[in-house]
């Protein structure tokens, strides 16, 4: 069983390979290679990702035990090495810990969101007739392909205290207490909203992929547990779900990286109301460090090193029991 | 072995090429006598168009081989853009710059110093305010350029309505005449007197520089916020008062806000740049014949205004700065100050050139306004300080009732002095 499944969405991976490297080995006893031309090949996309990852992350590092702030970029000046400074300027703040758990949970609650409503919508689809299903999955694509800011935009004035229409509904059914009701002025109001936005914009995403994953499920294993007499939740829990294990998990790691660094969602929404101090998350706070006003981009980049470790921490686990499924079949 | 040597040569030349490239590209504007072109960053909706073709002309004419290239920039995010193009090898030679910024890109060095030549730019007629934005430790860094305040837009027929037949001129008339207002449209849901969103801080401090507060001042090299001054916070609880008296603007809203509401009839007063009484007359046109501006009132006479605007400044690393400093003299200068401040409604540098709008209903206030103002503290770090938002936030806390005038001007002071002195 457990074989079948992780095949599916393997076999796209390793079929090219498998294919190629006997055929690579035959004809390099024809002609003989030079042993350097593998590296000769695999410099290109070697340079590439040295370029675009690999150096970038070095030097951010590099410049994170470094005073390096606008006057040294502008006037050209050596930066000085200070040793650990930054990160200790960064851990002295009380505000960064006030942040920083701030940030855990609201990145828990919206994955946790974002994977059950998902999981939700991809069982709805994979019962849905063809039309419905159509005309769900054509709506979700639209809500992913509108940029966050336009959507934030959008939800903020949906949400706006004065001419807002969520207010405006929730006083002519009667509620009174919504009258120029402001949704951001409470902080826990205004990360709710953010959710909201957050987990609406990763939906489209995590449903299709989850509903893709669903459709390889071979049909003759519902047959199985059909006959078995399980019911629909048992089926879910004892086919479906372990079938598909392997992309929640790949999911539930994305939503942990994109909802831990959550910026334009917030950013826009203190841009309308709130107090800024009660919702920033790492992602702004760690913005302020480096470009907000007076540049210190040695505290920001440490602040930035930071939040990759404790993310390396919370992914650790979950690459972890990738691994294992893996393993194991 | 033999291979790993080799993989590390391989790198190492896939390396010296990508530095040969960024070499080069660093050193493609090598000094080129003085035939420019000459690089010009202004801010989008400054000047008019026409104005700043007009100054291409000249300057071209006047400086023949020399093209003037002029690059309309963004507010937003103009910090970071300014100082990433500032460390360059070929910046843009002239720059206009928000007068709050002036002294962070002095600071770090990115300005060329003008003290030698402020005399012959007409120093001595400046507006004292924007001098001022453009100085740090007694040097000149940015030539001022224009200025623009706030003023009172209010709506006339309501206030007839009301039965209010002067604007007022003291806050305490201000007060009385708004809740005069407020009681004359009970009727209307939401209706303020005075729409004041809670976080339009460069309106409000006009109160509390009226009440002779302030928002830091500097002993030594030390920076101290003033917010827990009794003069600062009498005038914040003053103002928390007024605004639940005449008023139901968001407590955390901003001001971005106004214009939709005063259209829509919701607010009789909205304190704003004067440009926007000709955004509201033509958004409504049935409110055109209604509008009328006047100062914001203060405890014995007109409140001092925020003087915002821009400083022109020429980048340090410039290859173009005898070009540079010829623009800026044509642009800073009286004929194109005069056309800024005919055509595009802006106060210009000059003390000079005040009586151009004398029969400007709007602009005649808004000049006159601008004799008494205040400026945010001439601090490099001051940008940190409005990026996070420690003065919104204050207010905010204030207006929403989330802490009292003591304890929330006790955490401003704290983060005041945090971000100023780092």
């Amino acid at each position: 069983m457990q074989h079948v499944t992780s095949a599916a969405p393997a076999t796209a991976l390793t079929a090219p390979a498998g294919r190629r490297s006997p055929l690579f080995r035959r004809r390099r006893r024809a002609t003989v290679v030079p042993w350097y031309v593998p590296y000769l090949m695999l410099a290109p996309g070697a340079i590439a990702l040295g370029a675009a990852v690999v150096f970038p992350f070095a030097y951010l590092v590099a410049i994170s035990f470094q005073q390096f702030r606008a006057r040294e970029l502008i006037q050209d000046l050596p930066t000085v090495w200070v040793g650990l400074a930054n990160y200790r300027y960064i851990v002295a703040k009380p505000e960064f810990w006030t942040v920083l758990s701030r940030t855990l949970i609201f990145a828990g609650v919206n994955v946790a969101l974002t994977i059950g409503i998902g999981m939700g919508l991809a069982l709805l689809l994979q019962r849905l007739g063809g039309r419905m299903r159509l005309a769900l999955s054509i709506s979700m694509v639209l809500a992913w392909s509108i940029p966050p800011v336009s959507a934030t935009q959008i939800w903020q004035w949906l949400f706006d205290r004065d001419f807002g229409v969520v207010n405006w509904v929730l006083t002519s059914v009667g509620l009174r207490g919504f009258t120029q009701h402001s949704w951001l002025s409470d902080p826990t109001s205004l990360l709710g909203l953010a959710t909201v936005i957050v987990v609406w914009g990763a939906l489209p995403f995590v449903a299709l992929v989850l509903y893709a994953g669903l459709s390889q499920v071979p049909d003759d294993l519902y047959e199985a547990a059909r006959v078995d007499g399980a019911n629909a939740w048992a089926t879910f829990r004892q086919v479906s779900l372990p079938l598909i294990a392997p992309i929640v998990l790949v999911l539930a790691l994305l939503s942990t990286i994109w909802d831990f660094r959550v910026f334009t969602q917030i950013f826009v929404l203190q841009k309308s109301g709130g107090i800024s101090e009660d919702t920033n998350l790492i992602g702004i706070w760690s913005y302020h460090q480096s470009f907000g006003g007076s540049p210190n981009y040695g505290r920001g980049a440490a602040t930035a090193f930071i939040g990759v470790v404790i993310l390396l921490m919370i992914t650790a686990v979950v690459v972890r029991r990738m691994v294992r499924i893996g393993d194991e079949s | 072995m033999k291979k790993q040597n080799v993989v590390v040569g391989v790198v190492a030349v896939a390396l010296a090429l990508v530095a040969a490239a960024c070499g080069n590209a660093s050193t493609a504007g090598a000094p080129k006598a003085d035939t420019g072109p000459l690089t010009v960053w202004l801010m989008n909706g400054s000047a008019p168009d026409p104005v700043i073709s007009a100054l291409k002309t000249e300057f071209e004419a006047a400086h023949p081989g020399v093209t003037v290239n002029v690059q309309l920039q963004q507010w937003g995010g103009i910090t970071d853009k300014t100082n990433a193009a500032l460390s360059t090898q070929s910046p843009p030679d002239v720059l206009e710059m928000g007068n709050t910024l002036v002294s962070g890109f002095a600071s770090a060095g990115g300005l060329a110093d003008l003290t030698g030549k402020q005399a012959s730019l007409g120093s001595d007629t400046w507006l004292q305010s924007l001098k001022e934005a453009g100085t740090l430790d007694g040097k000149l860094y940015g030539v001022p350029y224009y200025a623009g305040d706030r003023v009172v837009i209010y709506n006339k027929d309501l206030f007839a309505k009301a039965g209010i037949t002067a604007p007022p001129t003291t806050r305490d008339e201000l007060m009385t005449d708004g809740k005069l207002l407020m009681a004359a449209n009970k009727s209307v849901p939401g209706f303020s007197a005075l729409y004041l969103p809670g976080k339009d801080w460069y309106a409000i401090f006009s109160w509390v520089f009226d009440s002779l507060g302030g928002i830091a001042t500097k002993s030594g090299s030390k920076w101290q916020g003033t917010m827990e001054d009794p003069a600062t916070q009498a005038a914040l609880s003053w103002v928390k008062d007024m605004r639940s008296a005449v008023g139901t603007a968001a407590g955390d809203g901003l001001e971005t806000t106004d214009d939709p509401t005063f259209e829509a009839g919701k607010a009789a007063m909205v304190i704003e740049a004067g440009w926007h009484y000709g955004v509201i007359a033509k958004d409504k046109p049935a409110l055109k014949d209604q509008l009328g501006v006047f100062p914001i009132p203060g405890a014995s006479q007109a409140a001092p205004v925020f003087l915002g605007g821009s400083n022109l400044g020429i980048a340090a690393k410039s290859k173009h700065q005898g070009l540079a400093y010829d623009y800026i003299k044509l642009l800073a200068g009286s004929k194109y100050q005069t056309q800024l401040a005919v055509q595009g409604g802006v106060i210009p540098n000059t003390t000079t050139l005040l009586n151009l709008h004398a029969s400007d209903p709007v602009l005649s206030v808004a000049d006159k306004a601008a004799a008494r103002s205040w400026f945010v503290p001439n601090s490099p770090n001051w940008a940190a300080v409005e990026s996070n938002n420690i003065l919104q936030d204050m207010l905010a806390k204030i207006f929403t009732g989330k802490a009292s005038v003591a304890d929330a001007t006790k955490a401003a002071d704290q983060a005041l002095a945090d971000k100023l002195n780092q």
